[in-house]
């Protein structure tokens, strides 16, 4: 429920993160209201991060959802259902074509307490094992204050975490280092073998995704390249959106979208295609 | 430093006595109970070690005979060492019933020497700990001064031909056997033994006594088993009163990191492993450790991580004695930049800092990088290394093999439905769970290093050939499975699942 005092307005510095069109943003987004004092509303809007820093998917069915594409140095939110919400491999896919072209001469932090992660199968991805600095600690406790050690600094491109529970303040904590400081926060959701993945409350993350598997166009009797269904299922300055992507082996777009299933696109554009 | 009677000192700090009922240990040697160690009060009875059990009790009825146990008592040693290590990092325990302290250079935190020795036995008699102390030039004349000199002697270098003249021959650490055998001859005294021709000595008691006389007088060098490697890069803070709260904790330890810095700098050296002691009131000496991955002295960091661990420390009545030094040092030089470089190498500083705040806090072995190893078999594939520095052979992967993105540690065994003899399976259960086979690629075979490690004589050898496949089932899911062994009459291969694709 939208309170009656705030007034839809978009802050004035992000318009440069999301060029283009944008009534549907302006609606959709709450912001300050106008009489808060100078400071609250500077603390609201947060240090300045650098404009239009965004990693696109170069389609625009993706893109447009995103408002430009993947927005850097904010926090996002991988998960996967059944049998990949515990083995994770899926996401970690997904995460390793997104590293792959995100400042490719800085290191990764992957932060996880199981260490069955294989770097040579990030290779075909286009990632660089090289980049990876492996932390491991005891529990989930540990992996997210180690994640915010990491994003403090800002040295990092990105910061993967694996984590099953991941509560609202602490994604908030998260959230609020990666704009502080420039570093990409990933946080993959992983469940142990026999939990039932189950959120208490949503995170904060500026983007949430869900993947599934897809079964691959086959290649006579072998497996074709792998295919998923990803859903955007929150985006915040954005739209939620699901497509099946498949990853490609071409090292600048390893990630290619092959369907749109659906693009919850906002009433005015659906309107002037009808039009 | 001698400590007299120290097995009675260790055990009436438990055991009730007074001096009308003198505590002695007892040992039995074949069937007889005899006195090892009599105190001083046992002494002013008549009790001397060596008597028999019954022999003393006719002496002094009340004693209290405790059995001897010197594997306590060296512990206990051990412990005072340790404790006298607010003194100089250099204390070992010298059993049975002494100390070494090397305080060469440690006598200007005193101001003179004798400070120090006062300081030591004032503390020592005020915890009753009866003590006699010595300070010279080498550790034999040393010993020889606490054991049968004036106490707390100080001699200076150079005059221990003189002032161990007079001493007995006892006092050079030789057997006793020696000893008995050299006052046969008449000779009680060092200046009888120093006037004999060495090698009629040498001769007649082995090369001991000589080598033990040139010890004490300084003509050899003697080694002393320190508990702990010598420790060039040491600072040391002693408070007027023991402090405890966290923040004068912090204060002193941004000093101590402030000395260390400069005694480092000053040789252009940088330390990777840091240890802050921390000396109390009580015996307990609490201690934290840091490590870095690449050589630091920046004082402001090594506060930064010392100070994260800090609230490990429990003050406990309060600290006395803080020490904070340098374990492995290593050369450091100042870097020469070009502005250039300089946001780099700022980057790569931050970098370092990430890396040691989380290696200090989850343990060194939990940050790791990875480099590639050559080996076919995949889980040998993969080396960890030290998180820095980053240099590293590159990776390349082979587009017909493709590894999975998860390798379970240990393969796990599946139930498979599959043609013979090497077809991929139609069907696989795995975690309870069934998974029908839409696509598969393979076999890819590896087979086990035979040069490496003992194999099992029961297994055959085709039991150390893999069969990898490459399948996907029906939802889309990729697994990386693997065949042991062939088909055989008598036997079936078994089937592991060893990883998943993304």
């Amino acid at each position: 429920m939208r309170p009656p005092f705030y007034i839809a307005e978009r802050p004035a510095d992000e318009s440069a993160a999301f060029p283009g069109d944008g009534d549907f943003l302006r609606s959709g987004r709450l912001s300050r209201p106008k009489a808060l004092p100078a400071h609250l509303a500077a603390l609201l809007r947060g240090p300045a991060k650098p404009a239009g820093a965004s990693l696109p998917f170069d389609d625009p069915r993706v893109d447009g959802c995103l408002g430009g594409g993947l927005p850097l140095g904010q926090l996002h939110e991988i998960g996967a259902a059944g049998l990949d919400a515990e083995t994770a491999a899926l996401p970690t896919g997904f995460i390793a074509a997104l590293l792959a072209r995100i400042a490719p001469a800085r290191p990764v932090f992957w932060i996880a307490p199981v260490s069955d992660l294989h770097p040579p199968g990030l290779l075909s991805y286009g990632f660089d094992p090289n980049r990876l600095l492996l932390v491991r600690p005891p529990k989930d406790v540990e992996t997210l204050a180690a994640m915010e050690v990491a994003l403090r600094e800002g040295v990092a491109a990105a910061v993967v975490g694996e984590v099953g529970q991941f509560d609202r303040t602490t994604s908030r904590r998260l959230q609020l280092a990666c704009l502080r400081h420039g570093s990409t926060g990933f946080v993959l959701r992983r469940w142990p073998h026999g939990h039932k993945a189950a959120d208490r409350e949503a995170s904060v993350a500026i983007t949430r995704w869900h993947l599934t598997p897809m079964p691959s166009v086959k290649d006579g009797k072998e497996p074709g390249l792998p295919r998923w269904h990803v859903a955007l299922t929150h985006a915040r300055g954005g739209r939620p959106g699901e497509w099946i992507m498949e990853a490609s082996d071409d090292a600048t777009h390893p990630l290619r979208v092959v369907a749109a299933l659906a693009d919850h696109a906002p009433e005015p554009q659906r309107f002037r295609l009808a039009g | 430093m001698w400590l007299p009677h120290w097995p009675i000192t260790r055990l009436s700090r438990s055991v009730s006595a007074s001096p009308d009922r003198p505590l002695v240990t007892v040992e039995t040697v074949r069937g007889v109970r005899h006195l090892v160690v009599v105190g001083m009060h046992g002494e002013a009875q008549g009790l001397s070690p060596g008597q028999t059990l019954t022999a003393a009790r006719a002496v002094c009825p009340a004693l209290v005979p405790v059995d001897a146990d010197p594997v306590a008592d060296e512990a206990a040693l051990a412990k005072l060492a340790t404790w006298c290590e607010r003194y100089t990092p250099m204390a070992a325990p010298d059993p049975p019933d002494g100390l070494w302290l090397d305080i060469t250079g440690c006598s200007a935190v005193f101001a003179r020497e004798a400070e120090l020795a006062h300081d030591l036995a004032i503390r020592l008699e005020r915890n009753a700990v009866p003590c006699r102390l010595a300070i010279a030039g080498t550790s034999g004349a040393a010993w020889a001064l606490a054991h049968a000199g004036k106490d707390r002697i100080i001699l200076a270098s150079g005059e221990e031909r003189t002032a161990l003249a007079d001493l007995p021959v006892t006092c050079l650490r030789i057997d006793a056997g020696t000893v008995t055998g050299l006052r046969r001859l008449g000779l009680r005294t060092v200046r009888d033994l120093l006037r004999i021709p060495r090698a009629q000595i040498t001769a007649r008691f082995g090369a001991l006594p000589v080598l033990r006389l040139d010890q004490a007088l300084g003509a050899i060098e003697e080694a002393i088993d320190w508990p702990r490697p010598p420790i060039e890069w040491h600072e040391r803070l002693a408070f007027v009163e023991p402090i405890g709260t966290p923040e004068d904790l912090r204060l002193a330890l941004a000093r101590l990191a402030e000395r260390l810095y400069r005694c480092l700098a000053e040789q252009d050296k940088g330390g990777q492993r840091f240890v802050a002691r921390f000396f109390r009131v009580d015996d307990v000496v609490p201690r934290i450790a840091v490590s870095t991955a690449l050589p630091v002295r920046d004082p402001a960091y090594l506060h930064k991580l010392l100070c994260e661990k800090l609230d490990t420390v429990d003050p406990g009545f309060g600290i006395e004695v803080m020490g904070l030094e340098a374990e492995t040092v290593t050369p450091l030089h100042a870097p020469q930049t070009r502005l250039a470089d300089i946001a780099a190498l700022d980057a790569s500083d931050r970098l370092a800092g990430v890396v040691d705040t989380l290696a200090n806090r989850l343990g060194a072995d939990r940050v790791s990088r990875v480099t590639p190893y050559a080996s076919h078999v995949p889980e040998r594939a993969v080396r960890r290394v030290p998180p820095l520095p980053v240099k590293q052979p590159s990776w390349v992967g082979d587009p017909a093999a493709p590894r999975p993105i998860r390798l379970l540690r240990r393969p796990e065994e599946i139930e498979v439905i599959a043609p013979v003899p090497d077809d991929p399976p139609i069907r696989f259960r795995w975690r309870g769970v069934s998974h029908r086979v839409r696509a598969a690629a393979g076999p890819e075979r590896i087979a086990a290093e035979w040069w490496r490690g003992k194999r099992s004589g029961k297994r055959p050898e085709t039991d150390l050939i893999r069969d990898y496949y490459r399948v996907e089932d029906s939802d889309g899911a990729r697994f990386w499975i693997f065949r042991t062994g062939l088909h055989a009459e008598d036997r079936m291969p078994r089937w592991y699942l060893h990883g998943l694709f993304g």
